[in-house]
């Protein structure tokens, strides 16, 4: 395909985008301002809109974003250095990674949501089985992917170091870590993903606060044009935080 | 550097790889003796599976033979050897994270020299190697040529006596080979080390060596070493005369029904070399 | 201490036997922590469990929630596989489409989809209708990039060679494009599975009015941990059993891919 009409492609396909978008919300804004949609189903994006800066502008949205941020935070520290220390221990010893890597694998590919309700038994309502949860599900991407960086660091590296006499602090140090590094920001970054995922998940199930809750709670009190500003944000606060994450992946693996 | 003077004596060595009676049982070498003299270039070469590179992997002591000793100097060798014995091996070896010279630098950091000294000693064989302007590029923006020069250097910087070199050009093509090699015989007549060579090219080994060591086919062992009588640094025109192509044929009888006894091996499951 | 050692050797050769080891040992583990240590109000141990899988089957409308499940279970991955496959197709197979819709696509495949569960639940109401629709919306996407990949992913020389024998288009797609796709189709039912499993499991926990959310929900207030892991465990089992018949199928047509 020549350049120029490669080009001509690119407008078409960016223009094809726009359209559907456009398309997308103008079907939303004639559907709930003349077409009869109830507002209890649709809500209209124009009232959508002011709800949205109102939820803002009065800082409403504050003490469900905390909760959720600090539900996140503790469950993605546990997860993280527990992840990584069990990681590293399994991968010093190739027996250990064939014992317990598919063990792992196996538990992780059923859905732990499942055991949301045992949490909720165990902690209550509270941020405590949001953080169990989180906990729980994002330990698995992030030790597996640990097992993966320091098990599989190709052997000429090692043995190139051993030759040099290099120490095991050393190995550690200059070799095992920078070549495993990439592979397990990876598993942190899927492991984040996944606790965000399964944090809102928990509080929009069984909780008394946060956004997920608060989510639930605006959609059972038929304040649907309110909820729908709550799901925008929390979609934003996500796909922001996220962001962040895949960045800060990308910069670290930048070598 | 005092010739006749024995830099390593490998004594009756053999190795064994899994236990007799397994179904991996291979045995790789056998009752295999050699000394190997100060500042000489010695070459191994024979077949895939003969054992060469376990040879190299014991004297630098990464492997421990199953029966027999090899000494470097007085000592018995248990274990790798950072101060007399420097490394270059065939794949690519040099750490992708770190920068020409920080990988340079790695090394004598592992061996324990002075961070004064390290930066001097990085910059010299890398430059000795013609590394000068590539100093800061990373592994993967260098040729195939250059990253073994940069582990060449790596090597040299390590102030070594003995060198042991595991098919260092074996990934590369012929002619980039041919280049390095013309080098490696200018920098080694310099550095008056001991050089162990592995390779798999007769040219290669006739050009480079003092002495070639023939193997044999798996269970390996020497059969025959050959005397190159030439002095260093070898010139480029060494290749186009008479002695040379008399020579590279002398290793190529000597090889060539190894190399079928090999070939017809590898049907049967083993490691290599 | 020979005996030990033979043991440890024993070991060291079946790693596959010392994964059962560190099973039980974790069998083990719970069963003695909940017999003695932690309140049975919070834990029961799995002995117990076991035996009291039978009353958990004979709670009314466990074994009918249980069913309906399973059945939007089915329901939902064959609608996810069936769309999943039109649209992946008709995105895949031009090069516009792709370039249009795939953004977009992504874009949707990358939103928490958690936050609109009660807008589904909102607009198909308490029953099946809206388990399988989230359940559609979790599985289609995998489904979708997978086939995509799997069409655009085709070496340009098998095409070219295809062309140079003189088949048409609809040749090329029969005899090349179709048979290259199946891996990777299998690969993303794999994934679609997976997150069908994902949204109808958490389109049902969070419906407490009926279905199994009614029922964990109940144990839950009751403080009844043994009839709760009893039911999960039955949950878990239906989710172990889908996935690994998917598996298998996904291994067994997709045997000549070497990646």
């Amino acid at each position: 395909m020549s350049a120029r009409q490669d080009r001509r492609d690119k407008f078409a396909s960016r223009a094809v985008q726009i359209g559907f978008i456009v398309g997308l919300l103008t079907f939303w804004y004639l559907g709930t301002a003349y077409w009869g949609i109830s507002p209890l189903l649709l809500p209209n994006p124009v009232k959508v809109w002011h709800e949205l800066k109102d939820v803002l502008g009065s800082g409403e949205y504050l003490p469900d974003l905390q909760i959720t941020l600090t539900e996140l935070a503790v469950a993605f520290s546990i997860s993280c250095t527990s992840g990584v220390t069990l990681g590293y221990l399994i991968s010093r010893s190739q027996y250990l990674i064939k014992v317990f890597e598919p063990l792992l694998a196996g538990v992780y590919s059923v859905p732990i949501i499942l055991f949301l309700p045992l949490y909720v038994l165990f902690f209550g309502l509270g941020p405590g089985s949001k953080i169990a949860i989180g906990t729980t599900i994002s330990f698995f991407p992030i030790v597996l992917n640990t097992i993966a960086g320091f098990g599989y660091v190709d052997k000429i590296f090692i043995t190139a170091a051993r030759s040099m006499g290099a120490s095991d602090v050393q190995m550690f140090r200059y070799v095992l870590l920078p070549a495993a590094l990439p592979v397990i920001l990876t598993g942190l970054r899927i492991g984040f993903t996944v606790a965000l995922l399964s944090i809102l998940g928990s509080e929009t199930i069984a909780s008394l606060a946060g956004l997920g809750h608060k989510i639930v709670h605006l959609a059972e009190a038929m304040e649907t044009a309110r909820m729908f500003a709550y799901i925008a944000f929390a979609v934003v606060i996500a796909a922001f935080l996220n962001t962040v994450v895949s960045s800060l992946e990308r910069k670290a693996r930048r070598r | 550097m005092t010739a006749g003077e024995t830099a390593v004596r490998v004594k009756d060595v053999s190795h064994e790889f899994g236990e007799p009676g397994d179904a991996q049982f291979v045995r790789a070498l056998q009752h295999t003796s050699l000394d190997i003299a100060r500042g000489e270039l010695l070459c191994l070469i024979g077949p895939s599976g003969c054992g060469k590179s376990t040879l190299l992997n014991m004297i630098g002591g990464l492997m421990t033979p199953t029966t027999g000793t090899v000494e470097v100097g007085s000592t018995v060798v248990r274990g790798p050897l950072p101060r007399d014995i420097a490394f270059v091996f065939q794949e690519n070896a040099l750490f992708p994270w770190c920068s020409v010279m920080e990988n340079v630098k790695l090394g004598m950091v592992f061996q324990g020299v002075p961070k004064s000294e390290q930066e001097d000693r990085a910059r010299k064989s890398l430059e000795a190697v013609g590394l000068k302007d590539f100093m800061g590029h990373y592994p993967a923006q260098l040729s195939g040529g250059m990253r073994q020069r940069a582990a060449l250097a790596r090597a040299l910087s390590l102030e070594t006596s003995i060198l042991l070199m595991d098919e260092p050009f074996g990934a590369l093509d012929e002619q980039t080979r041919m280049i390095l090699g013309e080098d490696l015989s200018v920098l080694l007549s310099r550095a008056g080390k001991t050089i162990v060579f592995v390779t798999h090219s007769l040219g290669e080994a006739v050009f480079l060596a003092d002495r070639v060591a023939v193997f044999s086919a798996r269970p390996g062992t020497i059969k025959e070493i050959i005397h190159v009588d030439e002095p260093h640094p070898r010139k480029p025109n060494f290749v186009t005369t008479e002695k040379f192509s008399q020579l590279r044929n002398m290793l190529y009888g000597l090889l060539h029904d190894e190399i079928r006894k090999a070939v017809e091996q590898s049907a049967i499951v083993g490691p290599q070399s | 201490m020979s005996g030990l050692l033979a043991v440890k050797k024993v070991l060291l050769r079946r790693p596959a036997l010392a994964r059962i080891l560190v099973l039980v040992a974790f069998f083990l583990f719970w069963e003695i922590s909940a017999r003695w240590w932690i309140d049975p109000m919070f834990m029961s141990p799995p002995s117990r469990v076991l035996a009291s899988l039978s009353s958990v089957f004979e709670t009314r409308g466990v074994p009918a929630a249980l069913r309906i499940t399973f059945w939007e279970l089915t329901v939902a991955f064959a609608i996810s596989v069936v769309i999943g496959l039109a649209i992946g197709l008709a995105v895949g197979l031009s090069r516009f489409s792709n370039r249009s819709f795939m953004p977009i696509i992504l874009l949707l495949y990358g939103t928490p989809q958690i936050t609109i569960l009660p807008l589904f639940i909102l607009y198909f109401g308490i029953g099946p209708a809206s388990k399988i629709a989230f359940g559609v919306s979790h599985g289609i996407f995998p489904i979708i990039v997978t086939i995509v990949a799997g069409v655009q992913n085709i070496k340009p020389i098998l095409m070219t060679s295809a062309r140079s024998m003189g088949a048409n288009r609809w040749q090329i797609f029969r005899w090349v494009i179709f048979p290259h796709m199946i891996p990777s189709f299998f690969a993303g039912m794999r994934l679609g599975m997976t997150g069908v499993l994902l949204g109808v499991l958490l389109a049902e926990l969070y419906v407490s009015t009926a279905g199994i959310g009614y029922f964990t929900t109940l144990f839950t207030q009751n403080f009844d941990p043994t009839k709760l892991l009893g039911l999960i465990s039955i949950l878990a089992a239906m989710a172990i059993i889908l996935n690994e018949l998917v598996r298998r199928a996904e291994v067994h047509f997709a045997r000549w891919r070497t990646d």
